[in-house]
């Protein structure tokens, strides 16, 4: 008789266990899942199953979490807390316990294709101070040579974070309605923020904070101004892809597409540089850096400005510039824009913003080659087959003279 | 029993007329005790049995599952310096696969759990169960087939599957699931190996470590399949609640109890008296058993997971503190008049595991809560924490088990020498890589709720990740004397030193001085 009570009472508590902290809960999280999951949620495709059978056994889990928990600390960096419905793919769930890296939930989008194939390959070649071990087995040699399992590991990545996202504003609305949230701090960390606060995540047409032109402009521009923390940023998180020297030449460049842009060749005015750093450049591998304080990232825009040593040009006959603006009008105007602003007709479609040449002034050589090469992974194609030298040369000067370095008010 | 004499040994303690030097002859001495006195007395059994029992020890079996659990202890300790490499030089395996990061890292912890702490605690159980039951294990013959299974079927194999890349993502339940079959068959095997023994003679006779030897087994063949099975099955967040359970319960169902009858035994056979308290010691064992389970949601505070189930699972956390609190009272208790520091190594071991076991709990209790648990979630704050259990606390009791019954096997050899430094060597590294651990995830918590950048988490960890790998020089040091320690030496040697170190005077002596025992007859 002793027995069985011990016996019934010890696997009773076992089983209590089990129902209390499992099953139950499991029924809830089921019951939410099926109320704020949107109407059509997004599956996963083969690929992206393949590619997380890849994280699993590579135990990319126990290094990213996929769970951002309902902390401002959490929401600020990575976005929008972990909903339920979000896992309801994941056999076995992927949540992890330990964040060496980042947390991956809103992942998509935020980083190219690109970039993912070369931090794979060789994580120090884009993220020169990570731990993160080398993938290279999943290569054949080079990250432009993917294998198979290295797409599907990408793709597997790219889709973390989508279904929420292309569920839209309608499924937000149709899950913050359904949530049985407990208080309103919980919904508003849920729903009330933006989906996707990643600070790495590159924005087309995002805004720029006001003041942050003017910390760049006091920052300085000479010699002089370039501070010891800057170059340690720089050397940190930009020489990796940007080069040492700033000659866009580090060891990430060799994979990226478009490359990674040289500072030796180009003029840029603070507005370009605080949009590049505050927003990133969508459609390259260029992310967005606003989890650096804004005197951090001026001080790197001292050392950008300090590799770009302008010559004084000489006065360029009339005829050049008229020719260079007869070609522009008739072939470059609809991406770069009639003020050579990169607003042009066509721009909005494109994959990446046409170059702005009233706040980036390229070196005639980079010009020429842009002209004569096209500039690739970028919609930018050659055009020495559509242009013949003399108009090339005629063009290169002509967009070099929209460039405006002391524009009020910025962009 | 005696039908299979070239394969076991009756074992003796040596009795209190006991001379140094003396040879046995194991025929000679019926009797069995723990630490001279009859086993009845000391562990709180009737005295109506009252002729002495002849116990039947399988030391060949406690030797073979000490070493492996030595010999898989070196290899996971190894994956873990690598990992630990490989943190501050990330391409030092050359992007070689089976050496990757994760792969090691889940090589390093079911090797951890089940071939060192798996295979000691079945060396433990050998040693122990016939003592306490006064009855044999099982079958010789089941126990070759269990050591066999749970080394070739389950460590090696499963290894091999993990660094080819064939593993479940689940934190401590890393094995594929063809190994977690082969487990669970082991864990049927050992039960039908251990339990019988414990149940001829009614619960009345049973000592706390018979009560958690039956609660471990017993339970883990219900935990395990529900830790790896389950989340293949459940998916997202609904797993995830399973997973927590599983983490606590391989720690809490599996690793402690049979850690804690190891302490329960080693500190009243190596201080020649009983436990402070039987009463404390039940009531220990029940709260563990039922708070132990509910404890499982604190591995995903501030998730989605329902905030009722977090709310409990952190009301438990703090509750089996004070659970705690009440088994190292007891066994601290246990321990007067053996010094803070206690001069017999099995039970140096013991005592200093059960501090840290104290440590442990009640750093477990502060950190599920949510205050603390929004800093120091996803931080090095718990890999601390984890190295402290199952470094501190489990392996140390398991250590001590081991050096206990390997004292008292006639033909191992023992060096104690080497002992005693693997036990100052050991003490030394892991508070260094703890506090070192603990510290550095703070730091890291705090700089990510300050806002900084990814970067400078990482960055900011370089030295304290440095001080960890230095500190596995002590402590792979301290586990390679420890092997040593029980591999080299004179045979029998540790018969001569279970007769030299009397930790502590005998009962008679100290009775004077001594409160009333409490509970002790049932």
């Amino acid at each position: 008789m002793a027995y069985l009570v011990a016996s019934v009472a010890g696997v009773l508590f076992f089983v209590m266990s089990v129902t209390l902290l499992g099953i139950w809960p499991k029924r809830v999280l089921e019951a939410q899942t099926a109320t704020m999951s949107p109407e059509n949620a997004l599956g996963m495709s083969a690929s992206e199953r393949r590619g997380r059978v890849v994280y699993s056994r590579e135990g990319c889990a126990y290094c990213h979490t996929q769970q951002i928990r309902y902390l401002r600390a959490d929401v600020s960096r990575f976005g929008a807390p972990t909903l339920a419905w979000e896992g309801r793919l994941d056999y076995p769930h992927l949540w992890g316990t330990r964040r060496i890296g980042p947390d991956l939930s809103r992942t998509a989008g935020t980083r190219s294709e690109g970039w993912h194939f070369t931090h794979l390959f060789s994580p120090r070649a884009v993220v020169s101070w990570s731990v993160m071990p080398a993938y290279s087995s999943l290569f054949d040699g080079s990250a432009s040579r993917p294998f198979q399992e290295a797409r599907d590991l990408v793709a597997y990545l790219e889709s973390l974070g989508r279904a929420r996202e292309i569920a839209g504003p309608e499924g937000e609305a149709h899950a913050r309605k359904a949530c049985d949230c407990p208080d309103d701090e919980t919904a508003q960390l849920a729903f009330g923020e933006p989906l996707n606060a990643h600070p790495a995540r590159a924005r087309r047409d995002g805004d720029v904070p006001t003041d942050l032109v003017q910390t760049f402009r006091a920052a300085g521009a000479g010699a002089n101004d370039v501070s010891a923390l800057g170059w340690d940023l720089y050397a940190d998180h930009c020489a990796s892809c940007h080069g040492a020297e700033g000659a866009g030449d580090g060891p990430g460049a060799a994979t990226l597409r478009p490359r990674p842009a040289s500072f030796v060749d180009h003029e840029y005015s603070d507005a370009r540089l605080a949009d590049a750093l505050w927003n990133g450049v969508a459609g390259s591998a260029m992310p967005a850096w606003r989890d650096h304080a804004p005197a951090d990232l001026a001080a790197v825009a001292t050392v950008v400005k300090g590799f770009n040593a302008p010559r004084p040009a000489p006065a360029l006959p009339e005829s050049l510039l008229e020719t260079g603006a007869r070609v522009y009008v008739a072939n470059c105007r609809q991406c770069h824009g009639e003020q050579g602003d990169g607003a042009g007709s066509a721009a909005a479609e494109l994959t990446m913003a046409p170059t702005n040449f009233r706040e980036q002034r390229p070196s005639l050589d980079r010009s020429l080659r842009a002209l004569r090469d096209g500039v690739d992974g970028t919609p930018m194609a050659p055009w020495n087959s559509r242009l013949d030298t003399a108009e090339m040369l005629a063009v290169a000067h002509y967009v070099r003279s929209f460039f405006q370095a002391e524009q009020a008010g910025g962009r | 029993m005696g039908a299979e004499k070239s394969d076991s040994a009756f074992y003796v303690q040596p009795d209190d007329r006991a001379i140094p030097g003396r040879a046995y002859n194991p025929r000679s001495i019926p009797v069995a005790c723990l630490g001279g006195r009859p086993v009845r007395n000391l562990i709180g059994m009737s005295d109506r049995t009252a002729s002495p029992v002849a116990l039947e020890v399988h030391t060949t079996l406690v030797h073979a599952h000490g070493l492996a659990a030595l010999v898989t202890l070196l290899i996971s300790v190894t994956f873990g310096v690598v990992a630990s490499l490989q943190l501050l030089y990330p391409d030092v395996s050359g992007g070689v696969p089976w050496l990757s990061w994760g792969r090691l890292r889940y090589a390093h912890t079911q090797g951890i759990m089940l071939g060192w702490l798996g295979n000691a605690f079945f060396a433990f159980l050998y040693h122990a169960v016939p003592v306490l039951s006064g009855r044999a294990v099982t079958s010789v013959r089941l126990g070759r087939w269990l050591f066999a299974l749970w080394n070739f079927a389950v460590m090696v194999p499963g290894w091999l599957l993990l660094l080819a890349g064939v593993s479940q993502p689940l934190e401590w339940a890393e094995f594929p699931l063809v190994i977690d079959a082969m487990v669970v068959v082991a864990l049927l095997l050992a039960a039908v190996q251990f339990l019988p023994a414990l149940f001829t003679r009614g619960l009345d006779y049973l000592y706390v470590s018979s009560w958690y030897i039956i609660g471990a087994l017993v339970f883990t063949i219900l935990a395990y399949p529900m830790g790896n099975i389950v989340p293949e099955f459940v998916a997202g967040a609904s797993g995830a609640a399973f997973s927590g359970l599983w983490i606590h319960d391989a720690v809490g169902l599996f690793v402690t109890p049979l850690a804690l009858a190891i302490v329960y035994f080693v500190i009243p056979a190596a201080t020649r008296r009983p436990i402070y308290s039987h009463f404390l010691s039940m009531l220990g064992f029940w709260l563990l058993f039922f708070l132990y389970p509910l404890n499982g949601t604190h591995h995903y505070v501030l998730s989605v997971i329902p905030m009722s189930a977090q709310i409990g699972a952190i009301a438990a956390s703090a509750l089996l503190g004070v659970d705690v609190i009440i088994v190292v009272a007891n066994l601290l208790l246990s321990l007067r008049g053996a010094g803070f520091v206690p001069r017999e190594v099995g039970l140096r071991f013991v005592a200093t595991g059960t501090v840290f076991y104290l440590v442990v709990s009640l750093e477990g209790s502060v950190q599920a809560q949510m205050a603390v648990n929004q800093t120091v979630h996803f931080t090095d704050f718990v890999v601390g924490h984890s190295h402290l259990a199952m470094l501190g606390f489990a392996s140390f009791a398991a250590a001590g088990g081991l050096v206990h019954a390997w004292q008292r096997i006639s033909w191992a050899r023992y060096n104690a020498r080497l002992v005693n430094h693997a036990f100052w060597l050991l003490t030394s590294g892991v508070v260094i890589m703890v506090v070192d651990l603990t510290i550095a995830g703070l730091v890291q918590g705090w700089l990510w709720q300050s806002g900084a950048p990814w970067s400078e988490s990482v960055q900011a960890s370089r030295p304290y990740w440095m001080l960890r790998t230095l500190a596995a020089v002590p402590v792979a040091g301290g586990f390679i004397a420890l092997l040593s320690g029980l591999t080299t030496g004179p045979r029998g040697a540790g018969l001569m030193v279970v007769e030299e170190s009397v930790g502590v005077a005998p009962i008679e002596e100290l009775a004077p001085r001594l409160a009333p025992m409490t509970g002790g007859a049932r």
